[in-house]
């Protein structure tokens, strides 16, 4: 018999099929932030209407302004893979996975400028 | 034969002697052309004779030189040392299994998860006279998947048997899919029941790892795509 060590396999090269999946994992977590956030932020609503205006006042400032755009970005990603990931499992998409990869990402993207720049333009 | 100068760092490790793996580099010159196993045996041979891996057939059909070369798994007779562009590799034993020395790592555990999903058919209806037939197009179900040389490679790229060395891992899962599209096995029904498990099919998240480094270029995520929906299929 031999030793057994801990192993720590790190350094494997990253294809597009492994960043799609990190990413996928973190923009969930992300979104699980988000949505425990939002409930919280919603259910001052039960604590009578001063401490949710104060709180929306409080929402209302550029920074999260900002930050909305971060989320849109995120959501896009979450759902658009989400898109890839059914294809992949229904309709034979593991053959052109990079090719959906791609194409889904690029739509992604332009929803995300063209979202940005409606919010960016709303700040002031 | 043009001749090329290489850098090579290898990973070595004796678990009754050191503590921790360490680096060796070892500076030679080979062939343009020769494969990842010429440069082993070249060290193993000329070099370093304490260097060990494993090898056998040199043809890639035996699937005992899986290694990580560069950040990932190849089967070391059948790349050339050109794949990885640069003068310089970096060779590893296989994540995800322990080591026994330098490049060898044990691979029991691989082999009794394939042993879980009774990789045999398993025949309830009576044996045919003469031979079991098959169509042509029964056969182009399987025709893929049973291509597989058992090395390990896939197994050992996959990220979420990293974390849970519990999971199946693709080569188990593409050896139930082997039985259970197979015509002529009754036993779909039983190996089902064993992969519709929290270790079992749904750890995989369609990372594609396994399908990047199988040296025979199988689809391995597309056939455990297919088990997933008769999963769900047999289960409405």
């Amino acid at each position: 018999m031999y030793k057994k060590t801990k192993r720590y396999d790190l350094g494997y090269y990253n294809f597009i099929g492994t960043w799609a999946w990190i990413i996928h994992r973190l923009s969930g977590l992300a979104l699980i932030f988000y949505v425990s956030l939002h409930l919280w932020v919603i259910n001052t609503l039960t604590q009578g209407p001063e401490k949710f205006n104060n709180i929306m006042n409080f929402l209302s400032s550029p920074l999260f302004k900002y930050l909305e755009i971060g989320l849109w970005g995120i959501i896009l990603f979450h759902a658009f893979n989400g898109v890839r990931i059914i294809i992949i499992d229904f309709f034979k998409g593991s053959f052109y996975q990079k090719k959906i990869f791609f194409i889904l990402i690029t739509i992604a993207f332009l929803m995300w400028a063209t979202g940005s720049y409606i919010l960016i333009s709303h700040i002031n | 034969m043009a001749k090329q100068k290489i850098k090579l760092k290898i990973l070595r490790y004796t678990p009754e002697k050191q503590k921790k793996p360490y680096w060796s580099t070892y500076q030679l010159e080979v062939d343009q052309d020769s494969t990842v196993l010429d440069v082993l045996n070249e060290i193993h041979w000329n070099i370093d004779g304490s260097l060990s891996y494993r090898r056998s057939c040199r043809s890639a059909i035996c699937g005992s030189c899986a290694l990580k070369v560069n950040g990932q798994n190849i089967l070391a007779c059948e790349t050339p040392i050109h794949k990885f562009k640069g003068k310089k590799l970096k060779i590893e034993p296989l994540p995800g299994f322990p080591i026994i020395k330098d490049l060898v790592v044990d691979m029991d555990n691989f082999f009794e998860k394939l042993r879980q999903i009774k990789p045999f058919l398993i025949l309830k209806k009576p044996l045919p006279d003469k031979e079991f037939t098959q169509s042509p197009e029964q056969f182009s179900e399987i025709r893929e998947s049973i291509l597989c040389i058992l090395c390990g490679a896939c197994t050992s790229s996959c990220p979420s048997l990293w974390s849970n060395k519990d999971y199946l891992g693709p080569a188990s899962l593409l050896k139930a899919y082997r039985f259970i599209f197979d015509s002529r096995d009754d036993g779909a029904m039983e190996r089902i029941d064993m992969i519709n498990d929290r270790n079992g099919i749904w750890r995989c998240h369609t990372i594609f790892n396994c399908m990047e480094a199988c040296p025979k270029n199988i689809n391995i995520t597309e056939y455990i795509s297919k088990l997933k929906v008769k999963i769900v299929e047999n289960s409405i």
